[in-house]
């Protein structure tokens, strides 16, 4: 043994001297870029129509979905004391049909005359009547709204997403290049290929993008960032599971972009909504009851010798089932199903001793039941009835709290039970800012460092700077979902978005505050890194809602563009900004 | 959609709880992160430990650790470095983790580092060697830098092998944290006090009839050595010439004296603590007073005392502060303990102890200036002193040898001084 070798450091010239510097500079840089385009992009509100009144006074549609009403939260504020505080509502599926329902009191909206009972279909021109006036319901043309998009700020027009996805190759290549300087030969050229194929995988996606005249690439990169981390891991800790993790990551990425498309369309959309449901209830259940068992949570199958965690994929079907429609938003039965829906996920998790998962189910049922209702009495009241189920269960079953005995106190039990997170926390703060160096970390050899206590390993390899982008990079989608909810074009895509992301955040909170003792350790995954193959496709899945959210002028795939733009421009002669 | 626009602060809401859980953590870091760093590698702290010229003394890199390579260099260094169970309070292990593994928030730990001592591990082996199966101590030190050579402390054991049932005395480190009673060595101390406090006494002759009556009490002495100069009651350590000094000189010099020279105060090596000695109780003109003089009554001292003491004679009155590790500048100046003249008047009277009773020929050519020590323990039995330096420039070292039980000074520990100083001009 020598001690230049053994701590790589303290020799004058070290490679990983350099990388502790470069990474978490680019790390920053790259986070930096997304968030500015991401969240410093000027709200700019589409435009879809307008309702005129018999003085010509024009009201505004900015959205697909819209409630009419005298209260200030309406979207569509009629100054007329005679309406009801939300009145009627009215929404625009993908295809551009409009649809009006009457929400206030009986037989007091009338579309052309005629009482509006269950929704009606709209069309330009119809006349809409609320109480005593008269609205003329004017939707734009295809090609004023093409015109008017056009006079939007493009997605990437001010940060340039190829700049930023270069960067992140950069990053990437660092990562190969700390990777390998002491693997042996066969593991460096596996971590070589691994980290290619990923580079590559994320300039096909790019191209296909640009191709598809998107510009706005920010979740994606963050997507591509995080996943990479997870190759990382992988590489460090396995790197036998290479190109399986790697496998998993171009599966989810096609996974994104085949859920992405079919978010296109909302009412396929809404219409599997149910079926979703049903299947998550008979595959949690059965799991439930049939699943088998590894390291105490009884929450895996096996299909053909491949071990799938099901609950993974129910949380997809959640956030699927749990968003609602705008005219759905407004019945009570609705909310009900949901919540039955909610309790039976939740329980089901927490048989299956997969507490972590419960907790974070009950943490989205909270977001959607609170954006749904609005009601702080709801959710109020479903923290009650979980606390005094936690209670009963703690009362029944007292072994459960013995895992959880240790939280806050790992230091007094460190070769006992909290010997895994005093191993990641000494890790942690081994690592310092800039890291031990790619591979050269020691808490990897802990069990569930790769998983459940990932954040030790990005910190002590990484660095705490690094891991704390990781973190902040998952905030960052949460944070952009919430902003696009004020320039949503439909509550369904704004609450699903928003439930992804935080769904995402309440996640990754659970795995790296449980590893450093803050919250109980509960081992779940934190997105995109933790090594897993459920888990990671979940995520990428879940991407799929937060990008349907982002209405940015050529940003989304997910979001339909106006027109052809090439039509566009063929028919008006106008050339692109 | 406003409502839901409105409700999508949740989102931010937990960002924001994100956020400050994340800041918690950091102030945690911030404040816990050298105990939560180094808590897995405690026993073994992470870095490397190497004597003067580079040889391995302990490794570890936080998982696996080592000790010296040979078995010789562990038994001579376990005292100096320790083990991982912690049991030498006075240990390298013990009191130089900070140098061995650095944690800052910023680099985070531990990062490993080589401290390099000043050690030499071939007087280490000779010392150990020299000593045999003897209980005691070896300890020398260049007197014009400060750095100590060796260490070396009986018993001992190996520190990848401990016993269970080590020997007593094998967790103390005997150079620094032991007392013994000094015997003849003290009267060094006693004649640099008279030196300079007795006007005249450098010209006075001392007469020894075998014995001497002090308060009623006798105090006998080693031989009859008859009339004789201050020079020759030195090489004669006629106990009853330095107990007629002592109680001319009078408690409170003598008790000045063993303060300023660190045989009554205890000191840090490079932050290891040494221990401190005491004289007892020393009435003026009573025979405790004589015999304290000369060494014995209720005298305690360390070694290293002694080491220092002569290390100041050597270095004309100054003691340089001790040091274990290469690296370390000491601002401290050089202690004075003697003036120039008096410590020059004492060299010579150690350079003639060796000519004229014992023996130039036992040691190697390099100007040796010693004086031994037989300190009676009470038991019947005495502890075998022997301490000094080499005068010339090229060998700027002072030693002393400590073997307990072993008879007489110029015996046991001047054979094993003599060995070490072998090893030290090869």
């Amino acid at each position: 043994m020598n001690i230049n070798e053994l701590i790589g450091i303290s020799s004058s010239f070290s490679v990983y001297k350099i990388i502790s510097y470069i990474l978490p500079a680019l790390a920053l840089w790259l986070l930096a870029r997304c968030l500015r385009s991401m969240l410093s992009h000027k709200a700019e509100p589409e435009l879809w129509g307008a309702l005129t009144d018999s003085s010509g006074t024009k009201y505004p549609i900015k959205h697909w979905d819209c409630v009419i009403g005298r209260a200030a939260s309406a979207d569509i504020v009629l100054p007329d004391t005679s309406v009801a505080r939300t009145h009627a509502t009215l929404s625009r599926t993908d295809e551009g049909i409009w649809r009006l329902k009457n929400l206030g009191p009986r037989e007091s909206t009338k579309l052309n005359g005629k009482v509006v009972s269950e929704v009606s279909e709209i069309k330009s021109g119809d006349k809409i009547k609320i109480n005593k006036r008269v609205y003329t319901f004017r939707p734009l043309s295809e090609t004023g709204r093409a015109k008017l998009e056009l006079k939007r700020t493009p997605a990437g027009f001010f940060v340039s997403s190829g700049l930023t996805l270069m960067i992140l190759t950069l990053f990437q290549g660092f990562l190969v290049v700390g990777l390998t300087e002491k693997a042996p030969n066969d593991v460096s050229i596996n971590i070589l290929l691994s980290f290619s194929g990923l580079i590559f995988l994320e300039w096909l996606f790019y191209l296909l993008m640009r191709l598809m005249r998107r510009s706005g690439f920010e979740p994606e990169i963050i997507a591509f960032f995080l996943s990479g981390l997870g190759l990382f891991v992988v590489a460090s800790s396995t790197p036998n599971d290479l190109f399986k993790a790697l496998i998993i990551i171009v599966t989810g990425a096609v996974g994104f972009l085949f859920l992405g498309w079919w978010l296109r369309g909302s009412d396929r959309t809404t219409s599997l909504r149910w079926l979703a449901a049903a299947v998550s209830v008979a595959v949690l259940v059965g799991c439930a009851l049939f699943g088998t068992e590894i390291y105490g949570a009884k929450n895996w199958f096996f299909i053909g010798g491949i071990s799938v965690q099901p609950s993974e994929f129910v949380k997809l079907a959640y956030v699927y089932t749990g968003a609602a429609t705008l005219d759905k938003l407004f019945s009570r039965r609705n909310l009900i199903t949901f919540i039955a829906f909610s309790a039976i996920c939740v329980i089901s998790l927490t048989l299956m001793g997969d507490f972590g998962t419960a907790v974070i189910f009950f943490g989205t049922f909270l977001v959607i039941a609170f954006m749904r209702s609005g009601s702080f009495a709801t959710v109020f009241l479903a923290i009650s009835g979980a606390a005094i189920a936690s209670f009963l269960v703690l009362t029944i079953k007292p072994y459960i709290a013995k895992r959880f005995a240790t939280w806050g106190n790992v230091w007094s039990d460190v070769w006992g039970a909290g010997f895994q997170q005093t191993k990641a926390i000494s890790a942690v703060a081994s690592g310092g800012l800039l890291g031990k160096g790619p591979g050269n970390g020691s808490v990897k050899r802990v069990f569930a460092a790769d998983t459940d206590m990932v954040f030790s390993m990005l910190a002590e390899e990484l660095g705490l700077i690094v891991a704390i982008v990781a973190v902040l990079a998952v905030i960052a989608l949460g944070v952009f979902a919430a902003r696009n909810a004020a320039l949503g074009r439909s509550t369904y895509f704004a609450i699903a978005g928003c439930a992804a992301a935080d769904m995402m955040m309440i996640q990754m909170s659970l795995n790296v505050f449980g590893t450093l003792d803050i919250l109980p350790f509960t081992g779940v995954t934190f997105p995109f890194v933790s090594k897993g193959g459920s888990s990671l496709l979940a995520c990428w899945l879940l991407l799929a809602f937060v990008k349907a959210t982002d209405t940015r002028r050529d940003a989304s795939f997910v979001v339909k563009a106006p027109v052809s733009p090439e039509v566009f421009y063929e028919s008006t002669g106008e050339a692109g900004k | 959609m406003k409502k839901v626009m409105q409700r999508a602060a949740t989102s931010l809401l937990l960002a924001a709880l994100i956020i400050a859980g994340l800041s918690f953590f950091v102030f945690r870091l911030a404040k816990n992160g050298g105990d939560w760093s180094s808590y897995f590698s405690r026993r073994a702290p992470v870095g490397e430990i190497t004597d003067r010229q580079g040889v391995k003394l302990y490794l570890s890199d936080g998982n696996e650790y080592s000790f010296a390579d040979d078995l010789q260099t562990r038994l001579s260094c376990y005292q100096l470095i320790g083990d991982l169970n912690g049991a030498v309070g006075t240990a390298a292990l013990r009191n130089f983790r900070s140098e061995l593994s650095n944690y800052s928030f910023i680099k985070g730990a531990p990062v490993a580092s080589t401290l390099r001592l000043t050690i030499d591990t071939k007087l280490q082996k000779a010392a150990h060697a020299a000593l045999g199966g003897r209980d005691g101590s070896v300890m020398l030190l260049n007197y014009k830098t400060g750095e100590i050579l060796c260490m070396v402390s009986n018993p001992t054991q190996d520190p990848m092998n401990l016993s269970a049932t080590p020997a007593e005395g094998t967790y103390l480190n005997k150079c620094i944290n032991a007392v013994y009673t000094p015997g003849s060595v003290f009267k060094l101390l006693t004649l640099g006090a008279a030196i300079e406090n007795i006007p005249g006494i450098t010209e006075k002759t001392f007469s020894c009839s075998g014995m001497s009556v002090v308060g009623g009490a006798e105090l006998n002495c080693s031989g009859t050595h008859g009339n004789q100069t201050l020079k020759d009651a030195l090489k004669n350590s006629c106990n009853v010439a330095f107990s007629e000094i002592t109680l001319q000189l009078g408690s409170s010099k003598l008790d000045e004296y063993a303060k300023k020279a660190g045989f009554t105060v205890g000191t840090k090596i490079s932050g290891i603590d040494t221990k401190a000695g005491s004289l007892g109780n020393i009435e003026p003109d009573s025979i405790g007073l004589a015999w304290a003089g000369i060494g014995q009554h209720e005298d305690q001292i360390t070694p290293f005392s002694m080491l220092k003491y002569v290390s100041a004679i050597a270095n004309d009155g100054a003691a340089v502060t001790a040091k274990l590790k290469t690296d370390e500048n000491s601002k401290a100046k050089p202690e004075e303990i003697l003036k120039p003249q008096t410590a020059v008047l004492i060299k010579e009277m150690m350079q003639y102890n060796v000519e004229a009773a014992y023996g130039t020929w036992r040691f190697p050519d390099i100007g040796i200036c010693a004086k031994t020590g037989t300190a009676e323990t009470g038991t019947g039995s005495s502890h075998s002193w022997f301490t000094g330096f080499a005068g010339s420039e090229q060998y700027p070292i002072a030693f002393v040898v400590l073997a307990e039980n072993a008879g007489a000074g110029a015996g046991a520990a001047a054979e094993i001084a003599s060995y070490v100083l072998r090893a030290l001009v090869e």
